[in-house]
């Protein structure tokens, strides 16, 4: 939290002069009961304000002494406003975080008010949860320094945080929880430097004064808390597991950090106790008791200490309870923290594979099943409908995790889990009969279940990459063809099948494995599904085809590389398959099947194949979808598959040939620019500034000084990528350069990405006009540098001139030519300006350069770098705002803060 | 009560129930499976069907599940719960001797008199020239080919009905709207329930004052075109009989509707045409509906849509008409400018067109690829037959099956070997296992009578342990030609007392609340209905010259318990003192060792057991009484 604000707020880390004068009238309007705050946020924005002056180094009270007053104003006033008091006493804290600060709060007895329990007991301000917050967040921002500890100590505040920590507002109890772990963490290396004097070198950072005293009183809340934790752990009825909990989550938040003295001294406090709770068996503690034994596990060395090898024992005790779905979780909790001693990993995976196994039947655990104790209640639980659904998925989401332990964790091979992941697949889709007897009760419970099946899906999605998958592929496929050709399977089902089978293409190496049979049945499904009545599904569909396409398998062991959609599909089933989707009524299949298309016809753009007729016709039918589409994805989708059709063009095939598709390609760019900029959607319009960077980039990545702006993503498919270097190598022919450029610059103004960049400086969406910008200054830096001698360069560059619309952008443009041109009317030449101000209707022809220099873009550049509320987000409009609704609610009828009440801490 | 199970088959049931001395048919479904035995009846000359060896021509029969089980002319009234259990009507009302009635909703009775009208139709349409029935006998059919030579009970096949039998049938309905009260002869009031299942399907209630039945047969509970399932009202009763769940438990209709359309619009794509030989009423109404969606989004707008049957245009036009059983969305539609099917539009727009046969106008307007809708699902008769022959021969086409009630792969038996595509989607509404045990908690039937298919999962899929009815108690099964007593005695019977002997009785109070007086009437029955009377005065009797009869002053009847203790301090009031009191089972044997006398106190009477002295029995009676209330 506090490393956000000192971001945002770097440039308000001294007050201005401005604030400054109105923050006495600020604090006036908080400290007078009478009158309300606009919102309860403003208060949280004026706090963060002060937390960032504070961290930028600055004393509070130093520049602005009027707090002071302002705390002890309100303090005593038992009228205030909840809010404000919570406010004031998070304040003070923040005053007081500083040594110094907390002196003189000290010396004038600031604290002692601020905090005093008794008083705002007294007062009946205590039952407001809001300012209890404030009190543990005001003291939590103070304990910063041994005399904040003292300060705690001496007040006797520890037993009434410890009473916080079960408080019927949850997010007091939460603070409680946080504050008691920052004492305890924070002060701990107090306590060993004071204990033993040594590695005084270490404590750098540490408050200068450590005294015995400190020590003396660390300690002593040490003790408190520990006795507190160990007699309050074990809940005293079953109704009481509120106060067990939040221990056990202090406690789990403590093992992690804490070292090794204070993290013994817990552990042999409250080790009893938790062995206790094992025992106790109490559903609801089962996960934050395992982060606990786990925490505590892993930070516990393993030298063979006493209290380590408790720990270990309970770690056991907690894999051997009776209830079988709490197990699970306790197990899964296990796997998932990477714990490393095998012989409890080794427990954890048998007790994650058990359900797995009692309903695909005894594969996985050989035989001695029976030697699991709990067999018994496992099976009793998985005959009740919703706890087998959530333990099977409990332990379908740990699998991939298991084929990962170490082989000799494992009870069978890795390839059996998958082999059982499969048979559930089937049970799920009521396809087969679990082989072991006797559990057709827990099989009919799964059966159909698409919670179950989802699960089922997405491990087997992981297990791709276990050791001796590639055996299980054929099995694998036709289990995941069922699934796309079953009639019942939801959308989500059907696209986690096709995610799984994408996945586990990339497993095979070459595709003999998967019989002609196989790939029969698959064309037919996806051929169905194409056609499905939900377009969920042939999005699906659409999307699986491209990702096949992005595939390359060989198709037989050594033969030459393809892409999975061709070895798998055949040729003739993907394009006219996409090719059909694009007239789709979905706008969403629309776009997924012009981004697939991109994808399939990638390789052969790579090779500079030949355009084909179907080729031609999807790029008519692109540009019309581009002019026409009422919806804003699938026209998106079409700049970005000219984007990457311009990205994987050959660049050895002859531009000049009518039949590449290069030529095709450079043929459509104009048509792709003027519409794609005089979209209505601003994200088309980004992505055709994208498109016209990229001819930028081949246009002049050449020459010198040119920045590539798109170096960061094409580095490596850029064929001319590497010119760059050479590029200064021309530096000296200043002619040939001008001459190149100038040449270089009339083609792109000829493709018409000029009027794109120009439309998209003076559009109204702040991401278009950045980008726009941002280029333009890239062109400007290339076209007219100003160490070149720039008269040399403007003169090359002054016959390239771009045409002006007379609507729209282009009259925007001139606009501002003209306002510019005006202002420096006085120094230059009257008869340029004739070029520019002439724009009444028919168009302009300006020159580029001149336009580049005249725009002010690096004025326009800093404007819009700036976030869009950059100004109502000052602390100065803050504080206006304050003043103003406090001015607007003066009004004596309007009782304060009765309009907005958000429960925000 | 006792329930007659005629058909075997669970979702064409045919049972008679005897309750309360009426005698009700529930149902008369027709199993036409036997059809598949036959070659189908071209409409045209095929020569490829007339030389297929080892099949049998001839005889267009069809098979009727019903034995000589009892009389059909016993009968007092066939209750219809929906179009498709009615086909075997003709057979049950003619030539038997039946004098009932039938009832059933205006739906189900015009939709079914379509669908007997197309059937007949098919059949008359392409006469025979000879038939033959000789093959019948067992001798004969056990040298006969094929699946032919073990089919079962072919002596019950029989010859389709005609349309004069059609029309006699039906003019023995008689129409009831849904909750409409139907007594039958005082003793029981039947009233049919909407069911969910198709236009004017119906379950039914057949009740008593004191018990209930409900007769369940096809119902659904999706949200297709009929009026929804009322459940609450099968509530409380004694015996639920279950018939016409799913033929298809694992087929869930959605998907299948899913699976229907992409496997038609890929066909269509792919320039081919989609046969779906259906039914000409029922689930095609949700299919077209269904496809006037769905053309739009996968660009199927100029493909023609074919409807051919000898009653297409009449089931389209009824479908519009029946509102008040429509679903509640549909109904509003009425209201509206809109007709409530959206096939209307399609046939305004040309996109949906319909003809009674292939001949006539059909021919001229054909157009190709297309998709066409006709029967007979069964694929033996009917127009599908000449679609078959026409498009069989090319890969490009696809039939798709949406009738659950025959097998597609005996349907196609005489048309391979076939090159065009076979999609099997069987479209069935009605209720499935999980649907029917939620209900079943629901309503809570003391006992369930079903077919006993329901009891264990489909043979096929034998560990589908979630297919089949599990229910406490376990639901009694049948089978064709059981005879079930079901299980529940009848106990209690409504009597009406006439006002002015009611005014005549004197209660007295035997317990708080509880009053009893003695009547002495006369009891009248007549059409079911009891009634009490006053005793005619005797005079009346004197003169038509009868014994006059012996009139006794009733005797006051007794109730209340003799507590012993207090008996046995009377008993010694009154000088006896010697008893020796032995507990039994039921109460006590008290012994009058003096007067070798014996008085049994039990729950329901007592007995003084004295031989030879009358004044002692007198004055223990005396003493029992003073314990005792007297009415």
């Amino acid at each position: 939290m506090l490393i956000t604000h000192t971001h945002t707020h770097t440039h308000v880390s001294t007050m201005d002069r401005e604030c400054a004068s109105l923050l006495p009238s600020v604090c006036e309007v908080l400290a007078d009961s009478g009158r309300s705050v606009p919102d309860d946020t403003s208060l949280e924005k004026l706090l963060d304000w002060f937390t960032g002056l504070t961290e930028a180094g600055g004393s509070l009270l130093e520049a602005c002494p009027c707090l002071l007053k302002f705390i002890s104003t309100v303090v005593h006033n038992t009228a205030s406003d909840p809010g404000v008091l919570s406010f004031t006493l998070r304040l003070t804290g923040l005053m007081a975080a500083t040594e110094d600060g907390f002196k003189m709060l000290q010396e004038r007895s600031v604290l002692n008010q601020v905090f005093n329990l008794q008083h705002w007991q007294e007062a009946g301000l205590w039952d407001d949860p809001c300012l209890r917050i404030g009190w543990i967040q005001g003291l939590r921002s103070t304990l910063q320094h041994p005399k904040a500890l003292s300060f705690f100590v001496q007040s006797d505040f520890i037993d009434p945080l410890l009473q916080l920590q079960t408080d019927t507002s949850l997010f007091v109890a939460s603070a409680a929880n946080q504050m008691l772990a920052h004492i305890l963490l924070f002060f701990q290396k107090v306590s060993s430097a004071g204990s033993n004097g040594v590695n005084k070198k270490e404590e750098d950072l540490e408050p200068p004064a450590i005294t015995m005293e400190t020590s003396a009183e660390y300690s002593a809340v040490v003790k408190g808390i520990s006795e507190y934790l160990k007699e309050s752990l074990i809940p005293k009825e079953n109704t009481k597991l509120h106060q067990s909990l939040q221990i056990l989550k202090l406690l789990a938040l403590l093992l992690a950090q804490a070292g090794p003295p204070l993290r013994d001294k817990l552990l042999q406090t409250v080790t009893e106790s938790l062995e206790e709770l094992v025992t106790a068996g109490c559903s609801q503690l089962t996960l934050p008791l395992m982060d606990v034994i786990l925490a505590a596990n892993s930070s516990s060395c393993p030298d063979g200490r006493v209290p380590g090898q408790r720990v270990a024992r309970i770690l056991s005790s907690m894999l051997s309870i009776n209830n079988a779905a709490d197990l699970c979780h306790a197990a899964a909790a296990l796997l998932r923290r990477g714990h490393h001693d095998t012989v409890h990993t080794a427990r954890a995976v048998r007790i994650l594979l058990l359900p797995l196994d009692i309903i695909t039947g005894p594969t996985l655990l050989g035989t001695n099943t029976t030697a699991d104790e709990h067999l018994f209640s496992v099976v009793e639980q998985l005959k009740s409908k919703t706890s087998c659904i959530s333990m099977i998925c409990v332990c379908l989401t740990n699998t991939p995790q298991i084929t990962l332990t170490p082989p000799g964790v494992l009870p069978c091979p890795p390839v059996l889990i998958v082999t059982a992941v499969v048979s559930l697949l089937r049970i799920c889709s009521g396809s087969s009969s679990s082989s072991s007897t006797g559990c057709s009760e827990v099989c009919r419970n799964v059966i159909g279940s698409g919670k179950v099946q989802k699960c089922a899906l997405e491990a087997l999605t992981a297990l791709n990459s276990s050791p001796g998958a590639k055996e299980k592929i054929s099995e694998v496929f036709t289990i995941l063809i069922q699934y796309l050709d079953n009639p019942d399977s939801d959308p989500t089902v059907l696209h986690k099948s096709y995610q799984a089978l994408v996945k586990w293409i990339r497993v095979c190496t070459d595709l003999s494995l998967i019989t002609d049979q196989l790939r029969q049945d698959l064309v037919e499904v996806v051929k169905k599904r194409a056609c499905d009545m939900r377009w969920e599904v042939r999005d699906s569909t659409v999307e699986f085809l491209g990702h096949l396409a992005g595939v390359h398998v060989s198709v037989t062991l050594g033969e030459e590389v393809c892409d999975a959609s061709e070895a798998l599909l055949g040729g003739c089933c993907t394009t006219p398959l996409l090719k059909e989707a694009l007239q789709d009524t979905e706008s969403y299949v629309r776009a997924s099947a012009i981004s697939a298309l991109a994808k399939t016809l990638t390789h052969s753009w790579q090779q500079g194949a030949a355009l084909t007729e179907d080729q031609t016709e999807i790029v008519s039918r692109l540009l019309e979808i581009l002019s026409q589409d009422t919806e804003g994805f699938p026209r998106r989708a079409v700049v970005q598959y000219f984007i990457s059709w311009f990205f994987s063009r050959s660049s050895h095939s002859p531009p000049s040939s009518s039949t590449s598709s290069t030529s095709l390609l450079m043929q459509c760019v104009r048509t792709v620019l003027s519409q794609g900029s005089a979209d209505l959607d601003w994200e088309v319009k980004v992505h055709t500034l994208e498109l016209a960077e990229l001819l930028l980039d081949q246009a002049f990545s050449a020459h010198r000084g040119y920045r590539k702006g798109s170096d960061a993503h094409c580095a490596l498919q850029h064929p001319y990528g590497v010119v760059s270097d050479q590029a200064y190598t021309l530096h000296t022919h200043t002619g040939t350069h001008a001459e190149g450029v100038q040449s270089d610059l009339a083609r792109v103004v000829e493709q018409g990405v000029i009027s794109a960049l120009l439309s998209g400086l003076v559009d109204c969406d702040r991401p278009v006009a950045l980008k726009a910008c941002r280029l333009l200054i890239t062109l400007r830096e290339t076209i007219c540098p100003l160490s070149l001698g720039a008269l040399d360069a403007t003169a090359a560059m002054a016959t390239v001139s771009c045409e002006l619309l007379g609507k729209g952008w282009g009259q925007e443009i001139t606009k501002i030519l003209g306002m510019e041109k005006s202002d420096r009317a006085l120094e230059t030449d009257i008869s340029a300006q004739r070029s520019f101000s002439g724009a009444d209707g028919g168009g302009d022809s300006v020159t580029v350069s001149e336009v580049l220099r005249s725009l002010s873009l690096d004025e326009r550049l800093e404007v819009l770098t700036q976030s869009s509320d950059h100004i109502h987000n000052s602390p100065l409009s803050l504080l206006q705002d304050i003043l103003t609704a406090s001015a607007a609610h003066t009004h004596p009828d309007t009782k304060p803060g009765q309009e907005v009440i958000v429960d925000c801490y | 009560m006792k329930l007659y199970c005629l058909s075997g088959h669970p979702t064409l049931p045919c049972n008679v129930l005897k309750f309360k001395s009426t005698t009700i048919m529930l149902d008369c479904g027709l199993d036409t499976t036997s059809v598949l035995n036959f070659l189908p009846l071209p409409l045209v000359h095929s020569p490829r069907l007339s030389k297929l060896p080892s099949w049998v021509c001839k005889d267009g029969t069809i098979n009727l599940e019903k034995r000589e089980l009892l009389d059909l002319s016993t009968i007092d009234v066939i209750l219809i719960s929906n179009y498709h259990c009615m086909m075997a009507l003709p057979y049950i009302t003619e030539h038997t001797g039946f004098t009932g009635t039938v009832y059933a909703t205006e739906p189900t009775l015009q939709i079914g008199r379509l669908l007997m009208e197309e059937l007949v139709k098919f059949m008359e349409r392409v006469p025979k020239a000879q038939s033959a029935t000789c093959w019948k006998n067992k001798e004969i059919q056990r040298m006969l080919p094929g699946p032919l030579k073990d089919a079962v009970d072919v002596w019950t096949w029989k010859r389709s009905y005609s349309m004069q039998e059609v029309n006699s049938a039906l003019s023995k309905v008689q129409l009831v709207g849904y909750s409409q009260k139907v007594e039958l002869f005082g003793a029981v009031q039947v009233s049919p329930l909407s069911s969910g299942y198709s236009l004017g399907s119906s379950n039914w209630i057949i009740q008593s004052h004191h018990e209930k039945v409900a007769y369940v047969s096809g119902s659904s509970l999706l949200t297709t075109h009929p009026q929804p399932m009322d459940q609450s009202s099968l509530k409380n009763s004694d015996v639920l009989i279950l018939t016409g769940l799913t033929q298809m438990p694992t087929a869930n209709p959605d998907g299948m509707l899913g699976e229907f359309c992409s496997n038609l619009a890929m066909t269509i794509r792919a320039g081919g045409n989609v046969l779906v030989p259906c039914y000409s009423s029922g689930v095609i109404y949700d299919l077209l509906e269904c496809l006037y969606q769905f053309i739009e989004s996968a660009n199927l707008g100029t493909t023609p849509f074919y409807f051919i049957s000898p009653v297409a245009n009449s089931s389209l036009e009824f479908s519009q008409i029946f509102a008040e059983w429509l679903c509640h969305n549909k109904q509003s539609k009425v209201y509206l400018p809109e007709p409530p099917f959206p096939h209307a539009e399609l046939i305004q727009t040309n996109k949906l067109k319909h003809y009674p046969s292939i001949h006539g106008d059909f021919s001229s307007e054909f157009r190709q690829p297309c998709v066409v809708f006709t029967g007979h699902p069964s694929l033996r008769f009917g127009d599908v037959v000449h679609f078959m022959e026409l498009w069989g021969k090319s890969g490009l086409n696809t039939i798709i099956f949406t009738e659950p009630d025959f097998s597609y792969l005996d349907a196609l038996a005489p048309y391979q070997p076939l090159a065009m595509k076979c999609v099997y989607c069987p479209i069935d509404t009605r209720l499935n296992f999980h649907q029917v045990s939620k209900l079943l908690k629901e309503v809570q039937p003391l006992h369930v009578v079903c077919p006993e298919q329901y009891t264990q999962p489909p043979l096929t899929q034998s560990h589908r342990s979630d297919l089949m009815l599990e229910l406490q108690p376990p639901p009694m099964p049948y089978r064709r030609c059981s005879v079930l007593n079901l299980p529940f005695r009848r106990r209690y019977e409504r009597v009406y007392i006439l006002p002015e002997l009611a005014n005549s009785l004197v209660p007295s109070e035997i317990k708080p609340g509880v009053s009893m007086a003695t009547v002495s009437a006369v009891l009248h029955s007549k059409d079911n209905k009891h009634t009490l009377q006053v005793m005619p005065p005797s005079k009346k009797r004197k003169r038509v010259m009868e014994e006059p009869p012996v009139v006794l002053a009733p005797k006051p009847l007794l109730s209340g318990a003799v507590p012993l203790e207090a008996f046995l301090a009377t008993l010694q009031k009154h000088g006896i003192t010697e008893v020796k009191v032995e507990e039994t089972a039921d109460g006590h044997i008290l012994h009058l060792q003096a007067d070798d006398t014996l008085i049994q106190l039990e729950e329901d009477g007592t007995h003084i057991v004295c031989d030879n002295n009358e004044p002692l029995r007198t004055t223990l009676r005396d003493l029992v009484l003073r314990f005792l209330q007297k009415l």
